[in-house]
């Protein structure tokens, strides 16, 4: 029988604890991550956090079931009647698809993955001509969160980073599905002025422009047609409000046109050119009953083109939304440019996981076969299986319990952690089995130089990557050093303990 | 009866280890010569002493979930675009194609165009994933990692220094770690391997656990009295070797499971795999013969 040490004590007090702090729960189905605001969706009460028990009456039970009912939606674009049932309401409304949503698995535990795995948008953004002060930095922050706000994502982060170096970021972060056009608004400098002639009519931002209307009575997307090449074009257009000052402008200087005499007296001889940081986006005919007119209403519009029609159509919702949102926000002084972007689908992540657990299961398997073969004893054989689970459990309960976003590199350095835990186990069993003439707590002594040696050098070696390349493979440096922590202070004592009372027994 | 033969097989591991202790220092001296000519040339044709992938480059790397023919994507691709690289990615249990990477110096907005005409719809965040860097990020990154492995080097080197407080037996540990790095460095760029972000924190990994065998070593030899010198060597090469299988038995999976791994990961652990290789010789040729060495010449015993 194996007496309970202190250190064993230790051992079995840790992992309860770090049971409790990965609470594993099982539970099926899909919890909203965002409802952008523009959309029936939204109108009806869907909000983030709610969990979808049921589409049109088809139960969600996996995040894969959802992309099956929600791409079936997308098969025909006319509006239908969809029913959302949530743990607690249901909600109907009218629309073509679900696009307005995203959503992702409900979490079975409070391990949090990174988004490498769990999907979502990391962007790092830095000033085209050097770096930014704190000020600007803080305003750049700002209106960055006004634009991405538009979708109303629950995981968002907005913050400054700093590298080695010194220079400064602007570091975007967006956990789980992310919409698609969010890329579309980041890092643009959204500098927009409409022109009449070579003459500024009016330009983006809250002092010419009082209201930009997103609701589908003033604003909308047509259906595609064909283009001689075989590609589609999309029309957009919805309405904004000019300030009176603005609006006064554009009356002045339609004043001073001419009407054209080529169009049969219908259009004023300039055109309106809209212009988004310096590109065309359209050029619009002024009918020629607005001239010297103050129209405080104006429509905006402009296109998408795509290969297909769908591509089209999703490309000119993409531009009138990125438009929109820029025009309410105004722009930023200076010119920005994205240095990292990476988009990473949920869906994919969930593959990954799915074979580095698998993976990590092999390793596990072998591991404790060679083991076994190689000490032929029971007891020691799953004292080391103990061992390397408790290991695994207890840094996975720290991660829990810093809600520490475990990434790929973050895995393989628990798993490269738990490695070292079976050559420091081996290291232990083999001294205490040697034939030396030093008394079993000497043996272990010396074992545990070895272990305390190879556990300084690992922890030197992970320090740098704190600081290098700014701090992206921090995860990776964090799980080794918990997970070899972790051995040498809690698991390793135990075992150390428990070989010494499986060794004095024979 | 079995203690008996293992004891003669000491008696003659003794006479056979003083003959030739010195003389197994040559293989991986000799191996390690050729490894830094091997990286010198590569340095002078490539300009660095690796392969990079777009993480360290500057580029796009655009994975879809979707089976489809690569070659013909691949040829599409490269009249257009500038190094590109496709690999297929496939489900660990059933083998299917789930997604395909395609890795480019080209930006996104190049890109996936370019791709999306190909598949013929539109990539969503459902159906890929999209990951760039710009060159200039991807060069800092780069100079900023092999910073790190330099003081990570230098901080191991400090800690085995203060370990041991013995001059030659601890430069022969970080001498032994040097060659792992370098050895496994000359088999990653003979592979053809890109490295990414991950493959380089391998590398940080590496000079972490070969060491682990080294010290075992020392220790043994140093600290321990008894047994001959050559006996201790023997008891420790027994545990070492051991450690080392394990450890080298648990990373050959990923060298199988080709497919279904993210690359990070999959680059983490072939880096382990050959660094371990590099260190069975390092530890038990190079390191052993040195601290052999030098205590015949210390009399320690």
């Amino acid at each position: 029988m194996v007496k309970i040490t202190f250190r064993i004590w230790i051992l079995i007090i840790a992992l309860m604890l770090a049971l409790l702090m990965i609470y594993p729960r099982f539970q099926d189905g899909v919890v909203i991550k965002s409802v952008d605001k523009d959309y029936k969706a939204f109108e009806s009460g869907l909000r983030p956090g709610m969990e979808i028990l049921e589409i049109n009456s088809i139960k969600i039970d996996s995040l894969n079931k959802y992309l099956e009912v929600t791409s079936d939606l997308l098969k025909d674009s006319s509006e239908k009647r969809i029913t959302v049932i949530t743990k607690k309401d249901s909600f109907i409304f009218l629309d073509s698809n679900l696009s307005a949503i995203t959503v992702s698995e409900i979490p079975n535990s409070n391990i949090k993955t990174g988004l490498d795995l769990s999907g979502g948008v990391r962007a790092l953004i830095k000033p085209v001509n050097g770096s930014l002060t704190d000020l600007e930095m803080s305003d750049l922050i700002d209106i960055t969160n006004q634009r991405l706000n538009v979708f109303g994502l629950t995981d968002l982060t907005v913050r400054s980073a700093k590298d080695l170096e010194g220079n400064n970021f602007l570091l975007i972060e967006v956990a789980g599905a992310a919409p698609d056009d969010l890329e579309s608004l980041i890092a643009k400098q959204g500098n927009f002025e409409a022109k009449i002639g070579n003459v500024t009519a009016f330009v983006g931002g809250d002092k010419d422009i009082t209201y930009v209307f997103r609701d589908a009575t003033q604003s909308a997307v047509y259906t595609p047609e064909p283009l001689g090449d075989g590609s589609y074009l999309s029309r957009f257009s919805f309405t904004i409000t000019l300030s009176p000052e603005a609006a006064q402008r554009h009356a002045d200087i339609t004043n001073r046109l001419s009407i054209d005499p080529n169009s049969g007296g219908q259009y004023l001889s300039e055109n309106l050119t809209l212009f988004l940081d310096g590109e065309l986006v359209d050029e619009l005919r002024i009918s020629s009953g607005l001239k010297g007119q103050v129209a405080s209403q104006i429509s905006i519009q402009g296109s998408g083109i795509g290969s297909t029609p769908d591509i089209a159509l999703s490309e000119a919702r993409t531009q009138m939304h990125k438009l929109q949102t820029l025009l309410l926000t105004g722009s930023i002084p200076y010119q920005l440019e994205i240095i990292k972007l990476d988009i990473i689908s949920p869906s994919l992540g969930e593959a990954f996981t799915k074979s580095m657990i698998y993976l990590a299961l092999v390793v596990f398997i072998i591991v404790s076969t060679v083991i076994s073969i190689r000490y032929r004893k029971i007891k020691i054989t799953s004292a080391v299986i103990l061992t390397m689970f408790s290991e695994m459990f207890i840094t996975l309960g720290i991660a829990a319990l810093l809600r520490w976003n475990l990434d790929v590199a973050g895995i393989a350095g628990i798993i490269a952690g738990i490695g070292t835990g079976v050559n420091d186990q081996i290291v232990i069993i083999d001294e205490s089995e040697s034939k030396d003439n030093y008394s079993m707590k000497e043996k272990i002594k010396r074992a545990l130089f070895v272990v305390f040696g190879a556990f300084f050098t690992i922890i030197a070696a992970m320090l740098p990557l704190f600081w290098a390349g700014a701090g992206l493979l921090r995860g990776f440096a964090f799980t080794t050093i918990i997970g070899v922590t972790v051995g040498v202070l809690i698991t390793r004592p135990a075992f150390a303990d428990l070989v010494k009372q499986l060794g004095s027994q024979q | 009866m079995e203690q008996n033969n293992q004891e003669q097989h000491h008696e003659g591991n003794k006479h056979w280890y003083d003959r030739w202790h010195k003389k197994m220092l040559l293989p991986p001296v000799v191996l390690l010569i050729i490894c830094l000519i091997y990286l010198f040339s590569f340095y002078s044709q490539n300009g660095d002493i690796i392969y990079k992938d777009s993480s360290l480059s500057g580029g796009t790397t655009i994975t879809l979930k979707a089976e489809l023919n690569i070659e013909e994507l691949e040829s599409y691709l490269e009249q257009n675009v500038d190094n590109v690289n496709i690999r297929k990615i496939a489900d660990l249990s059933t083998g299917r194609q789930i997604a395909i990477l395609i890795d480019s110096s080209a930006e996104p907005s190049v890109l996936k165009p370019l791709v999306e005409e190909f598949i013929g719809y539109k990539l969503t965040n459902e159906n890929s994933s999209v990951e760039f860097s710009g060159s200039t990020l991807g060069k800092n990154f780069y100079k900023q990692l092999v910073t790190a492995v330099i003081i990570s080097f230098i901080l191991m080197s400090f800690v085995i220094f203060v370990l041991f407080r013995t001059f030659i037996p601890s430069i022969a540990v970080i001498f032994a770690a040097f060659a792992d790095i370098v050895m496994t460095l000359a088999m990653v760029d003979i592979l053809g391997i890109r490295l990414s972000v991950a493959g380089i924190a391998a590398f940080l990994m590496l000079i972490g656990y070969s060491v682990d065998t080294d010290i075992l070593l020392t220790s043994a030899v140093l600290k321990k009295r008894g047994d001959t010198v050559n006996k201790r060597i023997h008891r420790a090469f027994k545990t070492g070797i051991f450690m080392t299988l394990t450890g080298l038995i648990a990373v050959i999976p990923a060298f199988f499971i080709v497919t279904g791994l993210p690359d990070s990961f999959r680059q983490i652990f072939l880096i382990l795999g050959v660094g371990l290789f590099a260190d069975i010789l390092n530890t038990w040729l190079t390191n052993a013969s040195i601290i052999k060495w030098y205590s015949d010449y210390k009399k320690i015993n």
